[in-house]
């Protein structure tokens, strides 16, 4: 057993997007649609003061694998497809504390959605400037989960290409797609399923750092074992004084905020 | 919420079923743990993608990163810094990470076009239609083999945008010359060009400066927000928050950037005034002592005659490395109290004065960063000498800490000349009078103090407009002026007129929709040959480009691959000596042999430039050496020393050999261009548009923001600044840039927001998301609004990179009917220039606009 967390150290984080870039170019997450941002790591933006007295802010945010996963009690999962007696939960937790999710056995209810304090079912313009944010997103049944590379429509007809046709050239659904294999995990989601941040999982499981982790140019982010003394984060945490969000609805998050984003106010 | 049939029906399912089973679930979880929610369930093993690692060189902004390329099945997946860089610690900026779907763009062109409309014109479809390679360059070839015939050669112009650091001698360096016009222009004077005369014309270096962020205890960002764009972004992103943590950082910016957001200090100077704010913190280092002795000297005595308002006697100063600082406090600085600082910058005095003073404690361990901002405005030169002369008093230059010149990889190979091909006609009209206007008498252009040697990108279109025949073939590469050119509907106007011009890019960009043939380009982050040099954190480096996956299109690189293929069509037309020169000059330095084809000669070029690096007798200074051309493509990078200390002391590029804050070397330059047109040096700088007269001309010095438009009928003062995901407005065809485009500080995703602050909205009666008409004198443009405290009452601020009308269907809101997603800023901006370098204005306040709800 391990619980394994994040520390995203605010003083380091310049909010230049590599994260959440990274983390797009690592799982394949699809472009924005039907008010899903499809972005398992994204931003909170906030400018507040009076000119000149004006402070801006940016907190990095992901999935917060909570300890106390109001996801995983919500989620109806399919028991009938699971079989007696077999967990059939499609969000679950490992014994590493990381919440995952087993699109198997999701029936894109989007309940958790509804009760993840830190999800919304439909995002609004409120989004696009940094206010809201939704950690789970949700591929609607029927809908085509990665509808940019199905383009059939060319700027320039016959001179240049469509989605469809760049993905039938490169012979992935999605061109640049970073084809890792997962086991309840899967690389690109089909339609009926939400989707949320693993951790990087299949990264982390084969010793690696998750893509957010590695990629970031200030070194904001630490991975790893809170349980774990000798770990940077547990040490890091004993230090500084950190915060987590929402903690007042009791979810323990596993995402812990340390540092000031801004040095004035 | 969404309900599908499915959902909707598996959803109601299982919400009865849930009623179902609560009469008996409870028993039956206690006895099953496996069900409970929180009970631990071992995920199945998974694998990380199976892959490689290939060096390459981004090209996203101007620091062009040594980057590295995931590739697995010749596709590229993701991107990182490479790992030996010294200057980017082996991370990329958010830039990098939009390189697959920049690479992968459904818009790129796949093969080479031919217009069938002959009309042009912005919004009027070419009606492109696909052709062969062959089919493409015969039509280019015999296009300029009619111009040799005539005895036009002068008649064919190339304009480079972006290019590869060395194969642009390829068809830059090469093409022009051989062929025989002197029409040939980079797009350098659009980018930062006014920068290099702060310190040009002061220690005699004409080039970008590096900063020693590891060891800097007081850093000065000013016009510049390195978190995101101008230079050395990774070095930046990576040391800010230790020089936050142990020094003071400093922000002058009119808007709410990301290092403003970050610093200990925000200062939004009132557009265009840098220049009086640098002479009011000059004023207070001087009055309070707190200059570096050890670089600038002392008084002789020891007692500080700097005292507001009184004249000094130059021999009371004993100087050491510098020069004129008497000259320059008498002329200049005198009167430059923190209290006029404040009247002309709007920066409360005590904060002009509290800063100053931590510059001055800090120093020599302090870097003032000048950046576009400051430079980039029609009195540019001087606001740069002003900012850039403060490293002189603090004795930051050369210093730990402090502001370095820049540093080289080391002698790269050379490509052979090109001399001997260049016939009797390429001679004659290869030596015309450029078009550009450079060297004019209101236009010195004067870049490395040399009167007309400095290019005016943006004055080729109003020459252009100015003589329509003069240009009949116009090739270009890598380029968009009609996009990213200040008062861009002159480029509109003027390229609807050129009777030939040939495109080379990737996408169907502005300017692409006035050619007559396009050949469709590599994307050379990913798919081309060659080295790029740069430097940054104390190291220069050469790093590879190499074609590290599958070309999914029949794309060709312009510099090379094309320039091999035309040469083929020129020389069977009858004019040999560009395939001459390609072909026996070029030998692989591994082989020995010529190259055969142009992917050959590609990839040959590349080898030659790096050779020095691989195949050395002796090996480079830097890094351990590199033992032949398969360890280097695997490296994929070579990096040369580190920068060594006071450097230059002593033995400045000035007239003086000193850091001259009374430049003689400015004075040299101007005295030879007066002489040129027979006149004074203030005749020359009343027609360029500068006020100094005299003596001040030649002292860093406060020139008034030049504004266009009436306070009247343009009551707001325009600020534009650059994207941190603007891969140089190439990138916002990607979903990603769109998606994340919140990440520029008050920014909208999906949108181009004007920035306005609450205040004026209120006056005004606007609020956000109002779609709003912003005009200037040079045209206007729609977007939405947005009231923000992160702008100044009175201006009003708008990133640049949105406002495509063409490029693709992400960035254009409409490709096929020409509607912009936003609007651009160079639509508003008004085509003007810095004339002592040449540099396009795009700051300093120099647009007043009005806003009106649409």
């Amino acid at each position: 057993m391990a619980r394994m967390g994040m520390v995203i150290d605010l003083a380091r984080c310049v909010g230049c997007g590599a994260c959440a870039l990274a983390c797009k170019t690592e799982n394949n997450t699809r472009i924005r649609s039907e008010n899903q941002s499809f972005n398992w790591a994204d931003f909170i933006m906030h400018t507040e003061g009076t000119f000149p007295n004006t402070r801006h802010f940016v907190m990095p945010v992901l999935c917060n694998h909570c300890t106390d996963a109001p996801c995983v009690k919500i989620c109806p999962g399919n028991k009938k497809k699971a079989g007696k007696g077999k967990p059939f939960k499609a969000l679950f937790k490992t014994p590493e504390g990381i919440t995952l999710h087993d699109p198997e056995l999701c029936v894109g209810c989007g309940r958790c959605q509804k009760a993840c304090p830190y999800s919304h079912e439909e995002l609004d313009n409120t989004s696009l400037t940094g206010e809201t944010y939704s950690v789970i997103s949700l591929n609607a049944a029927g809908d085509d989960p990665q509808p940019f590379w199905s383009g059939k429509k060319a700027a320039i007809a016959g001179c240049t290409a469509t989605g469809a046709e760049v993905s039938a050239k490169t012979k992935v659904r999605v061109p640049a797609m970073n084809a890792w294999q997962g086991g309840e995990l899967k690389a690109i989601r089909s339609d009926d399923v939400i989707e949320k941040c693993t951790f990087c999982y299949h990264r982390v499981q084969n010793g690696l750092q998750p893509a957010c982790v590695e990629v970031c140019p200030s070194k904001a982010r630490i991975f790893g074992d809170q349980d774990d003394p000798q770990s940077p984060i547990a040490q890091v945490l004993a230090k500084e004084r950190s915060f987590r969000l929402r903690e007042e609805k009791g979810t323990k998050p596993n995402v812990h905020y340390v540092g000031k984003y801004s040095q004035r106010g | 919420m969404r309900l599908s049939r499915r959902s909707f029906i598996m959803g109601s399912a299982v919400s009865l079923g849930w009623l179902a089973a609560g009469g008996v679930s409870a028993a039956a979880l206690a006895g099953a743990p496996a069900t409970n929610a929180l009970v631990p369930r071992k995920a199945r093993p998974s694998k990380v993608a199976v892959g490689e690692w290939v060096g390459s060189t981004c090209q996203g902004c101007t620091q062009w990163c040594a980057i590295q390329i995931y590739v697995q099945n010749g596709r590229a997946t993701r991107v990182r810094g490479n790992p030996l860089s010294k200057t980017n610690h082996g991370y990329c900026c958010p830039r990098g990470h939009l390189i697959p779907q920049q690479l992968y763009d459904p818009d790129r062109i796949k093969m080479p076009m031919k217009r069938t409309n002959p009309v042009k014109g912005r919004g009027i479809d070419p009606k492109f239609v696909p052709i062969s390679w062959d089919e493409a360059l015969d039509a280019v070839a015999d296009k300029m083999m009619a111009l040799r015939q005539a005895g036009e050669a002068h008649k064919l112009m190339y304009m480079r945008g972006r290019y590869s650091s060395t194969s642009t001698d390829l068809l830059y360096g090469t093409l022009p010359k051989v062929f025989g016009t002197p029409q040939y222009f980079s797009h350098s004077a659009i980018c930062a060009e006014a920068e290099k005369m702060g310190p040009g014309l002061t220690q005699g270096f004409f080039g970008y400066r590096d900063y020693d962020l590891e060891k800097t205890q007081c850093l000065v960002l000013w016009g510049t927000d390195p978190l995101a764009s101008n230079r050395m972004v990774p070095n930046t992103i990576n040391r800010f928050h230790e020089i936050v943590a142990r020094g003071t950082v400093i922000a002058v910016d009119p808007r709410l950037s990301n290092v403003a957001s970050k610093a200990h200090e925000w200062l939004p100077v009132r557009p265009g005034a840098d220049g009086a704010l640098a002479g009011a913190m000059a004023h207070v280092l001087l009055t309070e002592g707190l200059w570096n002795r050890e670089f600038v000297g002392d008084f002789k005595d020891g007692k500080n005659l700097f005292v507001a308002r009184k004249a000094v006697d130059e021999t009371a100063f004993d100087e050491k490395e510098t020069f004129g600082l008497v000259k320059w406090w008498n002329l200049e600085l005198k009167d430059c109290t923190p209290a006029w600082g404040e009247k002309e910058t709007l920066i409360p005095a005590e904060q002009i004065v509290r800063v100053a003073r931590a510059m001055g404690k800090a120093a020599p361990k302090t870097a003032v960063w000048m950046g576009p901002g400051v430079a980039m405005s029609p009195r540019g030169t001087y606001a740069a000498m002003a900012v850039h002369a403060l490293n002189g008093l603090l004795g930051s230059i050369d210093a730990e800490g402090g502001v370095w010149q820049s540093s080289s990889p080391g002698s790269l190979g050379k490509f052979p000349s090109a001399d001997k091909y260049v016939d009797e006609l390429a001679k004659k009209t290869g030596k015309g009078k450029k078009l550009d206007g450079r060297g004019a008498k209101d236009m010195p252009a004067m870049m490395n103090a040399k009167p007309g040697s400095g290019v005016v990108t943006n004055n080729v279109a109003n020459g252009l407009l100015k003589d329509p025949e003069a240009i009949k073939v116009f090739l270009s590469s890598w380029s968009n002026f009609n996009f990213s050119c200040t008062g861009a509907d002159r480029w509109d106007k003027a390229m609807a007129k050129i009777p030939f011009f040939v495109h080379m890019v990737t996408n169907a960009s502005e300017m692409t929709q006035f050619a007559d043939i396009v050949l469709p380009s590599t994307f050379n982050a990913a798919e081309g040959w060659s080295i790029i040099t740069n430097m940054g954190n104390g190291h220069g480096y050469a790093s590879l480009q190499q074609a590290a996956v599958k070309r999914l299109w029949d794309v060709k690189q312009e510099e090379t691959e094309v320039m091999w293929l035309l040469a083929e069509k020129l020389n069977a037309r009858g004019f040999p000596g560009l395939f001459e020169y390609y072909s026996t000059e070029f030998k692989d330095p591994e082989t020995g042999k010529a190259p055969t084809t142009a992917l050959e000669f590609s990839e040959i070029a590349a080898k030659i430039t790096s050779a020095p690096i691989w195949k050395a007798k002796e090996p480079m200074k830097g890094d351990p050496p590199i033992n032949g051309w398969a360890e280097f493509k695997a490296k994929g990078m070579f990096s040369g020393p580190k920068y060594a200390l006071k450097k230059n002391w002593g033995k400045f590029a000035t007239a003086t050999k000193k850091f001259e804050f009374y430049s003689e070397t400015l004075k040299k330059g101007l005295l030879e261009h007066a002489g040129k047109y027979e006149t004074t040096v203030d005749d020359i700088l009343a027609v360029s548009g500068y006020e100094a007269r005299g003596e001040r001309a030649f002292v860093p010095h406060y020139e008034t923001p030049k504004r266009h438009g009436t306070a009247k009928d343009f009551p707001f003062t325009f600020i534009d600044y650059k994207s941190r995901l603007n891969r140089e407005g190439r990138s916002a065809n990607t979903s990603w840039y769109q998606e994340f485009k919140k990440v520029d500080p008050g920014d909208v995703a999906w949108n181009d927001v004007l920035k306005m602050n609450p205040a004026d909205g209120a006056q005004l009666g606007l609020k956000t998301g109002d779609l709003v008409k912003v005009t200037s004198p040079a045209g206007s443009i729609v977007v939405e609004l947005k009231l923000w405290e992160g702008v100044r009452p009175g201006t009003v601020t708008k990133c640049y990179g949105q406002g495509h009308w063409a490029y693709g269907q992400i960035a254009a809101k409409d490709y096929a009917r020409a509607t912009p997603r936003g609007g651009n800023n160079n639509e508003i901006l008004v085509d003007d220039y810095d004339r002592l370098s040449g540099a396009t204005a795009r700051n300093g306040g120099f647009t007043g606009v009005r806003i009106e709800k649409a």
